[in-house]
């Protein structure tokens, strides 16, 4: 994990000074609260149904158990004992008095944490691969990278007011865990031979003629680049980024990134929220947006004062790449010793090592999904004692060290083979080991409608109406790998646009509603190229969705061929049949049809 | 950072009851709107003090004529805040100050409060015109809570990665005494 500097101690401290003396000038009267609003979305608090809503930054999704602990901590001494892991790798807790706020500020920067750019229009949590620096597929660890990106755009001056919220997502694996094709970058790390030309024609779908990309200067002197994505988004108009640049060397990758961000700046739109992101801005100006961003990188390198200040020297890439080294005493050369008598073992524990425990790029090693995903919780939920509990399993199996997932579960990244079955015992006991990851049952959900503000519809009880209809082990397993993704509204926190199954809460004459769509994805390879869900019809009542969930199900499971997961078969044949198949389960729908 | 009390200001807008003249006559130390500084920029005599107004939606490269060569037609540039959320400003004057090398005055007008100050002064704006119910106080507080920062700026061009950290953060005083730091901009 990074290891945090003086510098960056000192950084946090004052941040949580600074935020102090802010929330005293409000509660005081001085600062109203159309002042008070943006400054405390950077500081990840937002004003929610029942109280205010704070998300914790939880950088590239990377977590101490010191940190968790002192997260539990913080659940049970000011909110109400839990909090709620999201698709960016951050916690919010929701029940925190405002005037409570800069206390627990404080004790977030005793262990190295913030809640900086959580909110707010400016440039949010940089994410990655839960399995980045570990996974076998990798090309190149992200995290090092990420945290330098983390570091430049910290309350950086020039783009804390942004037209809207910038997301930044890092891949450095050949699978793409990211879902950086959804962000407003995505940042691929590639690896080229030494001396190959630059990469023709990269472009994008989107962009009408193809020419080539970005050529940042002096792409010849390094091997490891990105390729760069600009324009993703989700909400009301879900967008795939476009790559801009097909090679940009890791060197040159923060003058890059500022060029994109000042264009964006400059040019994008302000007269409407639902405009604002830059996916509109990338669509709307094509190919002249690539220009603009090129024109820009070169000025700042070419013209500027101190306008080479941001290219990363090699000695800050291998300080910030040394507190990523394997944890200490851990044995990388440690021969795999394999699991001792699987066959005897119980079927749930089978189950869980084929669900649950993923391959380590150190052969006696595994990475091992905790579920937050469990009957009466909602999805991503822990309270303060499971939060201790995964800390302890952290401390005892894997080095004091937790990552976030995007799926909004706990991983932990350093298991050794043979202690799996203690891991297995304990996480069952601690209430973490369903085998359900990448099922049904594993879905992405949003808080919605008991918590969001902004929310048009309830998650948290459909959700749970789901994971009741699919309690059958069995029956998961028989469905096999599906994304389903659940939002409460069209600000698409659940990612609905990129589920296999995903399910949209809508919100029509003070009702609740929910809009179901197939076949979307986030760009995974079991999923496809990434593409947001084709609708199947008008909404349906909350008490309908579980029928059409498993109406969809049961299509597939009809008519798959073998081999074929729900999403390819959902391709092969199209919305229809699943459509039909919906219709039929409509009950009040169809009545309020007639 | 110079606070700027419009009743003492030394810069005059040339304004008559129907708005900007679209004609001014030369004459030091007038602020002026783009439309009558193109106006007038093939007449008035090169050296006399000028200032003019750059809307937010404009690229700062507009003024790029105005500011080249040894002596810049321009001595002030004044850029705006509509809604103090609106960064559109902070953009414009890096690239003013990083791109152009403007050296005179840069100002803040529009809706400026006092928690802006930070970015105010990091992006190059050396003048701010707060708005009416802001305390000058508060404004100069809010410059003292940080030492240091990772990216570099307009006052400190390197980024964090090649400083000397250890000397920075040495020198910082706990940030309970913040204050201490008033003004410094570091």
């Amino acid at each position: 994990m990074y290891q945090y500097t003086e510098f960056d101690r000192h950084f946090v401290r004052a941040r949580a000074v600074q935020f102090r003396d802010q929330l005293r000038r409000h509660l005081d009267g001085e600062l109203p609260d159309d002042d008070f609003r943006a400054l405390r979305l950077q500081n990840g608090w937002y004003v929610q149904r029942h109280a205010p809503m704070l998300r914790v930054a939880v950088p590239y999704g990377e977590l101490s158990s010191r940190q968790l602990h002192q997260l539990a901590r913080i659940a049970r001494e000011f909110d109400r004992d839990y909090g709620h892991f999201t698709t960016r790798q951050n916690l919010q807790f929701n029940w925190i008095p405002l005037d409570r706020a800069a206390d627990v500020m404080d004790l977030l920067a005793d262990v190295d944490m913030h809640g900086i750019q959580t909110s707010g229009n400016c440039i949010r949590n940089i994410t990655t691969d839960a399995l980045a620096g570990i996974a076998p597929d990798e090309v190149v660890d992200p995290r090092p990278y990420a945290e330098i990106l983390r570091q430049w755009s910290t309350l950086h001056p020039e783009f804390a007011f942004l037209p809207r919220k910038f997301k930044i997502a890092i891949s450095g694996a050949r699978e793409d865990r990211a879902a950086i094709g959804w962000h407003d970058i995505g940042l691929q790390l590639v690896k080229r031979t030494r001396g190959a030309g630059q990469a023709p024609g990269p472009i994008a779908e989107s962009l009408e003629t193809p020419r080539s990309g970005a050529s940042p200067v002096g792409n010849d002197h390094g091997e490891i680049g990105f390729k760069v994505l600009a324009g993703g988004g989700m909400g009301r108009t879900p967008m795939v980024g476009s790559v801009i640049g097909e090679f940009v060397p890791w060197q040159q990758i923060l003058v890059y990134i500022e060029a994109i961000v000042r264009v964006y700046n400059r040019l994008g739109r302000r007269d409407n929220l639902y405009k604002a992101r830059i996916k509109i801005l990338v669509k709307a100006e094509g190919l002249a947006f690539v220009d603009a961003v090129n024109a820009e990188f070169r000025k700042i390198l070419e013209h500027d004062h101190e306008g080479v200040a941001h290219l990363i020297p090699q000695a800050e890439l291998d300080r910030v790449t040394r507190s990523f080294e394997l944890p200490a005493g851990l044995d990388a050369q440690r021969a795999p010793k394999p699991d001792p008598a699987p066959l005897t073992l119980p079927v749930a524990y089978r189950r869980w090592l084929e669900r649950n425990v993923h391959a380590h790029r150190l052969p006696a090693y595994r990475a091992v999904t905790l579920s937050l995903k469990r009957a009466g919780h909602a999805p991503g939920d822990a309270t303060g004692d499971q939060m201790d509990r995964a800390a302890e399993l952290a401390t005892r199996f894997s080095h004091g060290e937790l990552r976030v997932t995007h799926e909004q579960n706990l991983l932990l990244p350093w298991v050794r083979e043979d202690e799996l079955q203690a891991l297995w015992l304990a996480a069952r006991e601690a209430g973490f080991a369903t085998p359900n990851i990448g099922l049904l049952t594993d879905m992405i959900a949003c808080p919605g409608g008991d918590f969001c503000a902004l929310a048009n519809a309830r998650s948290i009880p459909v959700a749970a109406a789901i994971t009741e209809r699919f309690e059958d082990l069995d029956r998961l397993y028989d469905i096999g790998d599906i994304d389903l993704h659940l939002s409460g509204c069209i600000n698409s926190c659940g990612h609905h646009h990129s589920g296999h199954i995903g399910i949209l809460g809508v919100d029509k004459d003070g009702a609740e509603w929910y809009q179901i769509t197939l076949a979307g994805s986030d760009g995974s390879t079991l999923s496809g190229a990434a593409v947001p869900g084709k609708v199947i019809g008008p909404s349906f009542a909350a008490e309908e969705v579980p029928d059409v969930v498993e109406a969809v199900v049961e299509t597939y499971r009809r008519e798959r061929r073998p081999g074929e997961r729900l999403i390819d078969t959902s391709r092969r044949l199209g919305p229809l049949p699943f459509r039909a198949a919906a219709d039929a389960v409509r009950r009040a729908t169809a009545a309020a049809a007639a | 950072m110079r606070f700027i009390d419009p009743r003492h200001d030394r810069w005059h807008r040339v304004e008559g009851e129907d708005g900007p003249v679209p004609h001014p006559d030369p004459q030091a130390d007038r602020l002026l709107t783009l439309e009558q500084w193109h106006t007038v920029r093939e007449t008035w005599p090169q050296g006399l003090a000028t200032g003019v107004l750059l809307p937010n939606t404009l690229d700062a490269d507009t003024l790029a004529e105005d500011l080249r060569g040894p002596q810049p037609r321009l001595a002030l540039v004044v850029l705006q805040f509509p809604k103090w959320t609106d960064g559109r400003a902070y953009s414009q004057a890096r690239v003013l100050r990083a791109r152009h090398r403007f050296a005179g005055e840069l100002r803040a007008i529009g809706e400026v409060l006092v928690d802006m100050l930070p970015l105010l002064q990091r992006t190059g704006f050396d003048a701010v015109q707060l708005r009416r119910d802001q305390s000058v106080e508060a404004a100069v507080r809010a410059l003292g809570f940080f030492a240091g920062h990772y990216q570099g700026d307009v006052l400190q061009p390197k980024a964090a990665f090649m400083r000397d950290l250890q000397a920075e953060t040495a020198r910082a005083a706990a940030p309970q005494d913040a204050g201490l730091f008033a003004g410094q901009g570091i």
